[in-house]
Order: structure tokens, then sequence, then C-alpha cells
């Protein structure tokens, strides 16, 4: 069964998303549980495409093929690890914030949340504080995700922190914001809890802050 | 005697297209129109839409042949600016090429303590200045964008003003939206004396965008329907990444980003024929290593002057790009790709060549940045000057005179010809013993010499006080206005 565990591993990296998915569903219906499934086939992969990109031995359209596998690998093993209390990353919530349509970076940073296995939902654009409030409350995720591309936008994020806690959920997620002219200081300022620089960073930063 | 049958170059040619893959292009964005459409979110537009030709379902407008090529006919070829001191400095026109800067740079390089910081409404106020000295410039952008304006949807009065202060230059202008850009128009109307004036001798061209792919949104659509309504020049000009929100492919990026001008063709068109409307198109790609939309790389050159070539055929004028890095400092990188990209983007023939000075992939400012990019431009502009094969230049007459062995600097010929050669103010020529003496000086060195003596020292022809309050009303009505 390890062997064929590799194989998910040796796919992801690849970006073979079909082979992986398949290939997930069938260890699962062979009896191998899903925490194994995760660790040795899909995290396996996606270590390496990690290591594989910070030295530059891979690029953001391979990495992103891999992050979509291991989404499509992630769909299968979701219902079997919630059940058996297994660790897993949790889900993420992201948007642009209201007045801006900038969303290439979001999009991204997105994908890549994908890539370390958390379910990603993405708001969209142009995003009222409501929009969060009302998503946190809905998906209960453990990170909420705001960018912003504009010195005149930036204030609205931290007009969304003031909503959530208002809300009463501010509590329940770890805020994160990123954009081009937010800086770590800013962040701090407005009361988020993580700033992220750029896409993979900010996965590396969220795990670490959700203890993964 | 002369010779039959001959061709004289005066200035080097550069083409990137030849008219056989212009017509694929075009041809391919024409499919685009038709098959794919674009997203329209405005309501007058797509009134406009609906009562053309164009075949509208919800948001999506796609357009026919026949529509785009009546209205790519209404266009002037020849748009010239005036300055707030009354000179009609910039006469865009067909391969007439003019530099300037970009817009709404979110961080300036601070020189007192090394690091980047927030853009405030005086660093507009010296790089207006800057451009204002700097020959080389010949428009005026913004640079970066008021950090310290009290709202958010008003910044753009304050930026301008700003902009006003200091430089006297042809300018483009960024707005918030619609209301925004009737604001700045009604500002430079007190300088060309009125509407109707300013129709003729417009003072600025409004700078609007779609986003890439194939969409435009309402703020961006309500600037352009106002540009044409009051004959304000202006361009939309597509943002694409290649890789990201455009083909990976250079031509497939073309192609989108020649539909996303040509719908702005049709529309300007069916709100007001004939508007001046400018081509435009930031066409880079993503880096794929960091994700940065990046300034710097040679596709963004390559596609620029393909697009130039692209606008020249179309019989558009065309805003392009130059003169700007991903470095994050002004340092060798900066240099290079400066100069790569301002020597394509003037040879290729584009008539604004914009973003000149921006760093760090368009994040941050720097007005060392502007300095270097003067002796760039400066020796750029001295290739354009190409070759004269008059018998004056082949000096055949001299080189019998001076003959075998003999000498040419102290000859008439020489002294009436040297000052035609390009004479760099901040590149060092000079020997090794001379450059220890004075200091061992690095180009940058001297980069921040200059960028010290020209804040020091330059002050800008100051605005008529009459005009200056009634600017402060037009800004005072608009605080106004949105402090319900
Ligand atoms: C949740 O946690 C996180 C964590 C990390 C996060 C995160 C969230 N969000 C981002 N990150 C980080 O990770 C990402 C991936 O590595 C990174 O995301 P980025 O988005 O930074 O990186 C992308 C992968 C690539 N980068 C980009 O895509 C942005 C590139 C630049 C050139 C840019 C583009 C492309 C666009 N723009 Co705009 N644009 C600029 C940009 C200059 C720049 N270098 O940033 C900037 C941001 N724009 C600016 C401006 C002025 C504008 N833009 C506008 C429009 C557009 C386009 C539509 C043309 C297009 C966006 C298309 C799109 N679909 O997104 C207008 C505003 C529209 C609006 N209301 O939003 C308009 C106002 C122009 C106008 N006057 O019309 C400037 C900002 C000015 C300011 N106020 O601060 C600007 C710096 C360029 C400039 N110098 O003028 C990190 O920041």
């Amino acid at each position: 069964m390890a062997e064929d565990l590799g194989k998910i591993a040796e796919s992801l990296i690849a970006g073979k998303v079909e082979d992986v998915d398949k290939m997930t569903k069938e260890s699962l219906d062979a009896g191998v549980s899903a925490e194994e499934v995760l660790n040795k086939g899909l995290i396996a992969g996606m270590d390496v495409v990690g290591q594989r990109f910070k030295a530059g031995d891979m690029f953001i359209p391979e990495v992103l093929r891999s992050a979509k596998a291991m989404s499509a690998g992630m769909e299968h093993l979701r219902p079997a690890l919630a059940e058996s209390d297994t660790k897993q990353a949790g889900t993420l919530v992201i948007g642009t914030v209201e007045g801006d349509l900038h969303d290439i970076g979001k999009n991204l940073v997105g994908m890549m949340f994908e890539g370390a296995g958390f379910k990603v939902v993405n708001l969209g654009i142009d995003l009222k504080p409501q929009v969060f409030v009302d998503a946190v409350k809905e998906h209960k995720p453990q990170l909420l995700g705001m960018s912003a591309l504009l010195t005149t936008t930036m204030p609205k994020m931290g007009e969304t922190i003031n909503a959530l806690k208002e809300a009463g959920v501010r509590d329940q997620v770890k805020i994160m914001v990123g954009g081009a002219p937010v800086t770590e200081e800013y962040a701090k300022e407005i009361g988020a809890d993580l700033y992220g620089a750029n896409a993979a960073s900010s996965v590396d930063k969220g795990k670490a802050a959700l203890g993964l | 005697m002369e010779k039959m049958n001959q061709t004289i170059q005066k200035t080097p040619v550069f083409r990137v297209l030849t008219d056989q893959q212009i017509e694929k292009i075009y041809y391919s964005a024409l499919e685009v129109l038709e098959r794919c459409g674009a997203n329209v979110f405005q309501d007058e537009a797509i009134e406009l839409f609906k009562n053309s030709d164009a075949v509208v379902r919800e948001n999506r407008v796609r357009v026919p042949v026949s529509l785009v090529e009546r209205a790519l006919k209404t266009y002037p070829n020849k748009i010239t600016l005036k300055g707030r001191n009354g000179k009609r400095s910039v006469a865009l026109q067909k391969d007439h090429v003019y530099f300037g800067t970009g817009s709404d740079l979110p961080f300036t390089y601070d020189r007192e303590t090394g690091e980047r910081r927030r853009t405030l409404y005086k660093d507009i106020v010296n790089a207006a200045r800057f451009v204002d000295y700097l020959p080389n410039y010949d428009f005026f952008m913004s640079h970066g964008i008021v950090g310290d304006a009290p709202n958010p949807l008003t910044y753009d009065r304050h930026q301008f003003m700003a902009m006003l202060e200091g430089c006297t230059k042809p300018m483009v202008v960024t707005s918030v939206d619609g209301e925004g850009l009737e604001d700045l128009w009604k500002m430079a109307c007190l300088f060309q004396g009125g509407e109707e004036e300013f129709r003729l001798n417009p003072m600025f061209v409004a700078y609007i965008e779609p986003i890439s792919p194939l969409t435009n949104d309402r703020t961006a659509v309500e600037k352009l329907l106002f540009a044409a309504e009051k004959g304000i020049p202006a361009m939309y000009t597509p943002c694409p990444s290649s890789g990201a929100t455009a083909p990976a492919t250079i031509p497939g990026m073309l192609v989108q980003s020649l539909a996303e001008t040509l719908l702005a063709v049709v529309l300007c068109y069916l709100k007001k024929p004939g508007m001046p409307l400018i081509m435009g198109g930031v066409t880079t790609v993503m880096d794929m290593r960091t994700t940065t939309y990046s300034y710097g790389s040679p596709e963004l050159s390559l596609a620029s002057a393909a697009n130039t070539d692209i606008s020249k055929w179309l019989g558009l004028l065309m805003f392009s790009t130059g003169g700007c890095t991903d470095s994050k400092t002004v340092d060798e990188q900066a240099a290079a790709e400066s100069t790569l990209s301002v020597l394509n983007a003037f040879l290729s023939g584009a008539n604004l060549v914009h973003d000149v000075g921006y760093i760090d992939s368009g994040v941050n400012a720097s007005l060392e940045s502007l300095v270097m990019n003067e002796e760039i431009i400066g020796m750029v502009r001295q290739i354009g000057k190409g070759i004269n094969t008059d018998p004056e230049y082949l000096a055949l007459q001299l080189i019998d005179e001076a003959g075998p062995g003999g000498e040419y600097v102290t000859k008439d010929h020489t002294y009436e010809h040297w000052r035609e050669w390009y004479f760099p103010k901040l590149q060092d020529r000079s020997d090794w013993e001379t450059w220890c003496n004075n200091g061992k000086k690095t180009m940058l060195d001297r980069v921040k010499e200059e960028t010290h003596r020209i804040l020091d020292e330059y002050e800008p022809e100051p605005i008529d006080d009459g005009i200056r309050k009634e600017l402060k009303k037009i800004i005072d009505d608009a605080e106004k206005r949105h402090s319900k």
C-alpha cells in the first residue's frame, strides 16, 4: 500500500489532477485510512512541491497544478478525516474588500491554500464588511483572508474587522490581510493577526498560526 | 549629382510585426468580439450597445465587425496637448514620441531614512517639479498617490492640485470615478479658458482601464463616457498579465487586449463619434516565481512595441510603457531594465510613454529614478536622430584636407558638428585619477547629488492667485459633497 501512496505523491508532484483524484478514491475504497492517504500521499507530495518551489525548481503554473490535485484529493478525504478527528487544515474564506476590484493576487493566495489542504471559499471582489461577517458565520472558517491593492481601500479591512467584532465572531477566526500597499505594521494597526506578503509565505504563516 | 531611385532612412526603423501579422491579430480580436464578447457593468453603456448593432445578453456584449470598422474610422490622428502655462508642447501624431511618469504609487523612497513610506501630497509636488525641470520629460502623471488626502473618494482632486503646483507640462490624470474626472476637467478648464477651449487645447488625457480579461466595470465606463461627452482625450488601457489574466503567449495577450480596446472604440463611437480616444496597453507577464506583475521584463518591451505597431496600422495614437523596473531600489537592475524599455518604446514610435521612474514593480516612487531616466532618455533620443548621409556629413572634402596622419580636433567642421552629439550630464567618462580625486563617485552617487540639487533649487512657475482660489473652491465643494 505504501507504494501506492508513493504513486499518489508522485502524481501530485507531476500535477496529474485526474490521477490523484482517482487514486485517492481507490486507496480509500481499498481500506487505507484517510489519515495515511493524506500524510503519505498528498502531504508527502505537496512537501516536495513546496521545497522545489522554494529552491526555484518548480514554478507557479506547476505548483498550482499540484495544488489542484491536492484539492481534488482532499474532496475525498475530508469527510473521513472529520469522522476520525484527524487534525486537518481547515477552511479559508478569502475576498477582496469593498471598492477594490483587484483579484489576481487574492485568487493565487486561495489556490496556494488549497494546495496546503485547506478548503477555500473565495467570495470574490468589492465585498462589503457584512459579506465577510456573513461568510464567517456560514462557513465557520479557521482563517479569514482579506486582500486590498489600493491605499484607498485598505481602511475597509479595518472596518471589516470592526464589523466582525460587533457581530461577536472576531475571535472565532485568525485574520490575514495582504496586497501590494499593505504592510506588516498596517496589519497590526488594524488588529489583523497575520500579514501575507506573497502567496507562498502566506500559506506558511497561515499554517503556523493554526499550529499545522 | 543626386542618384536616382534612392531611399534615405533618416531615423532608425523598428518594427516587430509585419502588416500580415497585424492582420492576423486584428482579425482574431474581431472574432473575440463577435464570439465571446465582453462584460460591461454600466447601465448607460448597455443601453448604447442595445440601441446599436451589438448583441447584448444581460451584461455580455458582442459586437459585429461592421460596427467595429465603422467606429474605427472616426478617431483623430492628432491630438495636441497644452500645459497650464499655455505651451502646446505635446503634439501626439504617428511616430512622435513623448515621455512621462506613471501614477499612483502607494510608497515613496524616503531619502532621509533610506526606507519606503506612504506617498504624501508633498511627494507629488516634488515629482511634479522634477518633471517640470527635466527637459526629457514631456508630460506628467502623478508618480505617487496622495496618502494624506482627507477622503478616499476625493483624493484625485488633491492629487491633481499637487500636480498643478509643481508642473506646467501637459498631464495624464487618474480619477476616482466619473464625478472625479468631471472635477479635474473643471480644474483644467480654469487654465485653458473654458470648456470649448479645452476641447481644442486639452491639458490632460484621462487614464482609464478595463479589467482583463474582457471586463468593463462601472466606474471605468462612467469615466470613458464622460470623456467622450466632453471631448476629453482618454486612453482605455488594458493591463493584462500574460499567464494570469491573458494567454501566456504574447500574440494571445495582444489579441485579447486589442479586443478590449476595440470594445471601447465602439462604445465611445456610440456615445460621441470622433472623441479623442488613445489606444493603450501595459502588456507584460506575471513572473512565475514570485507572481509579480513585471515592469522590467523584456516581454513588456516586446509586447508593447507590437501593440504600437498595431496602433499605427489601425490609425490610433498609442499610450505605452517604459523606464520602469522591478528592482526595489535604483540600482544596476533598475538601469538595465529602464534602458531596455525606454529604447524599445522610443524606437517603436509610441506616442505617450509612461511609467518612467517606477521602481518596485509599480509600487514605489523614487525621484532618483526620474533623474537617472532623464539620462537614459537622453541617450535613447540620440539614437533616434539616426544617420545623415548628406555630403556635409560624409565629409569627403574634409578627409581629403586632413589627409593620412592628419587631425580633426581643430577643424571648423568639428567645431560645427560636435554639438550634435549627446552630452551626458551624470555619466562619467573621466580618467581613473580624475575619478579618484573627485571622490570615486558611482552613477548612483551622482544621481543622488543631482536629485538633492533639484529638490533644493528648482522653483516652478507659480499658479496665479485668482485661479488658485477657484481650484480650491472646486476641491472644497467636492469635500462637502462627500462629507455627508
Ligand atoms: C488574505 O491574505 C492575503 C495574503 C497575501 C495577499 C493577499 C491577501 N492579497 C495579495 N497578497 C499577496 O499575495 C499575492 C500573490 O503573491 C500578491 O498579490 P498582488 O495582487 O500584489 O500580486 C498579483 C499576483 C500581481 N499583481 C497585480 O495583479 C496587480 C498589478 C497592478 C499593476 C495592477 C493591476 C494589474 C490592475 N489595476 Co491597479 N494595479 C496595481 C498593481 C501594481 C502592483 N505591482 O501591485 C495597483 C495596485 N493599482 C493601482 C491603481 C491606482 C488602480 N488599479 C486599478 C485597476 C487595475 C486593473 C483592473 C487594470 C488591474 C487589476 C486586474 C485584476 N483582475 O486584478 C484601478 C482601481 C480599480 C479598483 N476599484 O479596484 C486604479 C485606481 C487605476 C485607476 N485610476 O483606474 C495602484 C494602487 C494605487 C493605490 N491607491 O494604492 C497600483 C499600485 C498601480 C499603480 N502604481 O498605479 C501579494 O500582494
